[in-house]
């Protein structure tokens, strides 16, 4: 099933076009990676996706429901997250508790397997112990683990994620890729994810969407190679 | 002071005001539109002059006026995303600029009664009033309990609360009613010049003394009743401006939670120092 589809997008910030010719597709148990240089306008194309910017031209289409015919839940994790409203009052756990909200929850009492969820997304991602904390006094690693936790408690059909992994270590990476596998391998998730770990990466995700610089183009204009298959093996540089 | 009708609507106002204050100032607080009180409170005063002008009740016109300035402040919010105080500084002078055209075009006897607005006036509390600020706080009570998850994301972020399916410019503009007409309605209590720091002060107090959001608001609601009906009192027992020694016993109160908040830190620093030096432990 398709939870995005994207049809041949453009977006300009203002008359000066960033992002051309961009078709692809992201279905219920695809974990596609998004790469390109810095300032490929990955965030930009994100975002139009998600509907927090409106396409110049073009189509995107979010799924309204998911393969089970329910509403679509979509989890987000937004880039920097470090930099979230420091003083922000609240603690670990009512934020990641927050994360089950959009699980019918809005006008209704959390219930057990609801707390469940929130102690497993939390123990994933290292914070448990960390919980009755106030998110203001975490690091910016802690606050990026409490984000993911906060998405894991959501348990979304499709997972939205701009580099989700910024001041992670290389085993938290690891283990974060490997629990993001199963669940598109395992429970039919849909992932797109921005990284500059593609080297990292490709061996967990199956499509590699690339943006890259069009050189006919006298601004700083993206757009995309091929939807392709990533290559499985690692490069020398790595 | 009790046996007095005045006084005893007037506790009974303070009483409900910090009820609702500290809901308001958090979420003000946290959205960074803490001076859209303060911008309300401007635009009130041209609503009160125009409610003067027309020879109507001004407490009506006045709520009229700061709806529509609330929503066309959430519509300005949302052009100017990066400096939404632009917005504000828009507003606040344009509204009090109004407010003086109109009050010089309708000459005399209209100086004396907006200065009750201006700086409030316990005496001037009307029964009306209070059955006005009791249908406002059930109101705001009600839709705080209601809607408190949708706008604790709407609060921290609001891409966040988009992709999650919330309608963030309703729940916005229904914010920005509820906190103009909620201005509207106290401001001739507490008056013009003084109410934001009102609403903003006790959640700006508790802010630093709760981890978490519902304590936040529970203790700013203490700090509110407490400041409130202290600041009262002074204000009768002195002849003093309500407003101005409610907001006196805020601030007050605002420096002396912080100086024990510091000296409780700097204890316990101490308390671990000397624990590590026993142990010797050097982590």
């Amino acid at each position: 099933m398709q939870y995005i589809t994207v049809d041949d997008l453009a977006f300009h910030y203002e008359d000066e076009p960033v992002l051309e010719n961009i078709s692809f597709e992201v279905n219920s148990g695809d974990f596609v990676m998004l790469t390109g240089e810095n300032g490929a306008a990955k965030t930009t194309l994100l975002r139009n996706i998600l509907g927090l910017l409106k396409p110049s031209k073009g189509n995107v289409t979010l799924s309204r429901t998911n393969r089970w015919n329910e509403k679509l839940v979509v989890g987000y994790v937004p880039q920097q997250v470090s930099s979230f409203n420091a003083g922000f009052p609240s603690t670990v756990l009512e934020l990641v508790q927050s994360g089950r909200y959009p699980r019918g929850r809005w006008f209704k009492k959390l219930d057990k397997e609801d707390k469940e969820h929130v102690r497993r997304s939390l123990e994933s991602v290292g914070m448990w112990d960390m919980r009755h904390k106030k998110i203001g006094e975490l690091s910016g690693g802690q606050k990026q683990r409490i984000s993911i936790a906060r998405v894991f408690a959501t348990d979304p059909d499709l997972f939205v994620l701009d580099e989700p992994t910024t001041g992670m270590d290389s085993h938290s990476r690891e283990e974060f890729y490997r629990l993001l596998k199963h669940n598109s391998q395992d429970h039919g998730k849909g992932i797109l994810m921005v990284t500059h770990d593609h080297e990292e990466l490709r061996q967990y995700a199956n499509k590699h969407i690339e943006l890259i610089r069009k050189e006919d183009s006298p601004w700083r204009c993206f757009s995309m190679d091929s939807c392709k298959e990533p290559s499985k093996h690692h490069s020398s540089s790595h | 002071m009790f046996f007095y009708g005045f006084m005893q609507r007037a506790f009974q106002a303070s009483f409900l005001i910090s009820l609702i204050a500290p809901v308001l100032g958090l979420f003000l607080i946290l959205r960074r539109q803490s001076l859209m009180a303060d911008t309300l409170s401007h635009v009130s005063l041209a609503g009160v002059a125009l409610g003067m002008l027309l020879g109507t009740d001004p407490t009506w016109t006045n709520i009229i006026v700061v709806i529509g300035v609330a929503i066309l402040l959430e519509y300005l919010r949302m052009i100017y995303r990066t400096y939404s105080e632009i917005s504000v500084a828009m507003l606040m002078s344009g509204g009090m600029a109004v407010a003086l055209v109109l009050l010089g075009l309708n000459e005399g006897g209209a100086s004396l009664n907006i200065n009750q607005f201006l700086f409030g006036s316990i005496v001037t509390i009307s029964q009306q009033q209070i059955w006005l600020l009791l249908g406002l706080t059930l109101a705001i009570g009600s839709l705080y309990i209601i809607f408190r998850k949708p706008m604790y994301i709407l609060t921290f972020d609001e891409d966040t609360a988009f992709t999650a399916g919330l309608p963030i410019k309703r729940m916005s503009i229904l914010f920005n009613v509820l906190t103009g007409v909620t201005i509207a309605v106290i401001m001739p209590i507490v008056g013009a010049l003084l109410v934001s720091a009102i609403i903003i002060l006790p959640a700006a107090i508790s802010m630093r003394l709760s981890k978490s959001f519902n304590g936040v608001i529970l203790i700013g609601i203490v700090i509110a009743v407490i400041g409130m009906l202290s600041g009262l009192t002074a204000s009768y027992q002195y002849g003093t401006p309500p407003g101005a020694s409610i907001t006196l016993i805020f601030i007050f109160i605002f420096g002396l939670t912080t100086a024990i908040k510091k000296l409780f830190s700097a204890s316990q620093y101490e308390r671990l120092t000397r624990r590590r030096n026993i142990t010797g432990d050097t982590d």
